[in-house]
């Protein structure tokens, strides 16, 4: 469960990098340390064993450089060859060597075993396998001796808590000096233990500041989440509080309250048309419960039950219209009824509307003038059709007495242009950026009998709209009003 | 009783006078603001019906107009039944609220406790002695028997019964019983008022000359 979150993971991942690099570089440091302490140990019993083939001073012999230098610039003189001269002045020089607890060395010889030791020497030595396979060839005739150099062969060991080094000789010899190394070991051990215990508090520093990190980069996560889960609880109007808006979160927090806006004021959209929908639709039922109520509390002659069937059939029909064109719109906002796609005439459709709508006109006393120049446009000329219809009615409907309705279409650049200007008493400049909103009456004094729902200019907008067009109002308070639909023109 | 009934849908408006003029109570009706507040500012009604969405001169500015001059109980008739609605038309002094579309016995039920507490009368039934009267069942009975009245003269006798003890000129009577459409013949009242004697008897209806009448008036 708590392994699942985000912050927790980030700190296990931390936590096993952090272990593994620390672990990593203690070892390595620890193996390096014993590395150099082990080579200046072999090079300390190295330069002790050089010693004893350094020449003592010759007994009786005069001062002075001696004769048979070797020409490496090499001090003393080496061993001679002669067998038993080489032998026994070895079984000297290591019986001589060290001194008891100190470093030792023991002479060996192949077949023979132990030859010789030191005092200090261990009794229970194994025999030195390796060297006596190494053993150095003789020196060319040239040559008058032998000593081992610092590039000789070696052979290191450890046997517990000894450190050995063994350097084969010619002709079968092999000395073995060695000394004890408890004191190195400890020191090593107060090493191992110092790494252990510093790679432990920076792992739990790490670990520390990898939380606080981990915790800080986590914190708009948590206040993104909380806002999240407040908005899915009902509550629309949260944001995120972005502080910090350059960081990706901070980002990511800005565009999620950009989504929440626009969830939000789609919901109150939503709501607004429900409850508006729902408000228009009242009325017509209250008159039909309370006509029929009151009609049928007692008896009535025939002609108050016609009255009462005529005011229940205008509510019916006035639902009737709401319905149908909350269905349209319904349908438009889902996109549910694709539109054809084909080639029309603007001018056509819009003459087609006028001779359609000319009787209203003319049962108004408006005069309907027509200057149409053709329009090639793609769409549904239906819905385009009945674009035109609800505007020349708007326009003959809010028109004066004797006005006139003016319907235009023309090219301009690139798209099919269609006014509708009438003369009647405009649209209140507040009102003017609403009224393709659904529902929404400019002047209620007018608008609720005659068959208006409130979602004409509101559906003509979502079909002109669903063509890829606009539709606009330009409006003179006092002197008329001019509907604007703009269309694209078919290519080619 | 008088009602004023400010409605702007005329199919609405048509029906609910003819119900509540069927109720015995007399009715005008106005089909928008302006007409609505000049009736209701000229005649002392005893209840108003007055929806919220008028045309002129909306329900709310009706009210708080018809407020600075006036207490006439009014029962607001909306399409809205946000509870930020309604809390606004009982603020804005409306004394009932209710949301269309309603039932009729509904209107009419609230319309008579409405006009029972303008009288201060909670209680529907009115104890005049021997004669009590049901204002919910609109009957009358006299020692435990129906006594069958005409909707008029129910309508005389409820008004006097819910003003007891005090004198009813016969301006009033008039401006209460009658609506704007009645042809009043001044004689009209006192047939209703000897029709009611006969009925109910004849000290049931003082006559305090000069003035009009009362029921119960200590003389």
């Amino acid at each position: 469960m708590i392994f699942n979150s985000i912050r927790w993971r980030l700190q296990a991942w931390h936590g096993v990098i952090l272990a593994t690099v620390l672990t990593g570089f203690g070892v390595t440091a620890y193996q390096v340390a014993r590395e150099n302490q082990l080579r200046s140990i072999d090079q300390d019993l190295g330069q002790q064993l050089d010693a004893l083939f350094r020449p003592r001073p010759p007994e009786g012999r005069p001062e002075g450089p001696p004769p048979d230098r070797l020409p490496g610039g090499e001090r003393g003189r080496p061993f001679p060859f002669e067998p038993g001269e080489f032998e026994q002045r070895l079984r000297q020089a290591v019986t001589e060597f060290g001194s008891s607890g100190g470093p030792y060395a023991t002479l060996w010889q192949v077949n023979q075993g132990l030859i010789a030791r030191s005092p200090g020497a261990p009794a229970d030595l194994p025999e030195p396998r390796e060297a006596f396979a190494q053993s150095p060839a003789e020196g060319g005739p040239g040559q008058r001796g032998f000593r081992p150099g610092p590039h000789s062969p070696q052979f290191a060991r450890t046997r517990g808590q000894m450190r050995e080094i063994a350097i084969p000789l010619p002709r079968g010899f092999v000395i073995v000096a060695g000394r004890s190394i408890a004191d190195d070991q400890a020191a090593m051990r107060r090493l191992a233990l110092w790494l252990l215990a510093a790679g432990m508090g920076i792992f739990l520093l790490g670990l520390a500041g990898g939380g606080w990190v981990a915790a800080r980069a986590i914190r708009p996560i948590d206040a993104i989440s909380a806002t999240a889960q407040r908005i899915s609880a009902g509550d629309l109007a949260q944001r995120i509080n972005v502080a910090d808006t350059d960081s990706e979160l901070g980002r990511l927090a800005a565009v999620l309250n950009t989504t929440f806006a626009r969830l939000e004021s789609s919901f109150t959209q939503q709501a607004r048309f429900t409850a508006d929908a729902s408000h228009e639709l009242r009325t017509p039922v209250s008159v039909i419960l309370t006509q029929t109520q009151t009609c049928l509390a007692r008896e009535r002659d025939p002609a108050e039950y016609k009255e009462t069937l005529e005011a229940c059939q205008r509510a019916a029909q006035r639902m009737r219209r709401l319905t149908e064109s909350l269905l349209e719109l319904a349908r438009l906002d889902a996109g549910e009824e694709p539109l054809r796609r084909e080639r029309f005439d603007l001018g056509r459709v819009a003459r087609e509307s006028a001779e359609l709508i000319r009787p209203l006109a003319a049962q108004r006393k408006v005069t309907l003038e027509t200057d149409l120049a053709l329009a090639e446009c793609t769409g549904d000329a239906e819905h385009i059709a009945q674009v035109v219809t609800n505007l020349l009615s708007n326009a003959i409907h809010y028109n004066r007495e004797a006005g006139t309705v003016t319907l235009a279409v023309r090219q301009e650049g690139s798209q099919g242009v269609l006014r509708v200007s009438d003369t009647g008493c405009g649209i209140d400049r507040e009102d003017q950026p609403h009224i393709f909103e659904r529902f929404y009456r400019a002047d209620k004094s007018r608008t609720r009998a005659e068959g208006r729902t409130g979602l004409g200019l509101a559906i003509c907008k979502a079909i002109v709209d669903a063509h890829g067009g606009s539709i606009e109002v330009e409006s003179q308070p006092g002197s008329g009003s001019t509907f604007t639909v703009r269309l694209p023109l078919a290519h080619g | 009783m008088r009602v004023l009934i400010v409605e702007d849908e005329p199919d609405l408006l048509m029906s609910l006078l003819r119900a509540v003029r069927d109720e015995g109570y007399a009715a005008d009706g106005a089909a928008d603001g302006i007409e609505g507040l000049f009736k209701a500012e000229n005649n002392d009604y005893d209840a108003l019906l007055l929806d919220v969405m008028l045309p002129g001169m909306d329900g709310w500015e009706l009210l708080r107009r018809l407020r600075l001059s006036k207490k006439t109980p009014v029962l607001m008739l909306t399409a809205r039944d946000a509870v930020r609605d309604r809390v606004r038309g009982l603020d804005a002094g409306a004394d009932d609220y209710l949301v269309k579309p309603f039932d009729l016995d509904e209107l009419l039920a609230r319309l008579r406790a409405l006009i029972r507490r303008a009288a201060s009368q909670s209680q529907p039934i009115l104890d005049l002695g021997d004669v009590a009267i049901d204002t919910a069942a609109r009957t009358v009975t006299k020692q435990g028997q129906e006594v069958v009245l005409t909707a008029r003269e129910y309508s005389l006798v409820e008004y006097l019964a819910l003003h007891q003890g005090s004198v009813v000129t016969r301006t009033m009577l008039y401006e209460h019983l009658f609506d704007e459409n009645d042809t009043t013949l001044s004689n009209l009242l006192d047939v209703h008022v000897s029709n009611v004697r006969k009925k109910l008897g004849h000290d049931f209806i003082t006559t305090r000359r000069g003035h009009g009448y009362s029921i119960g008036a200590q003389p």
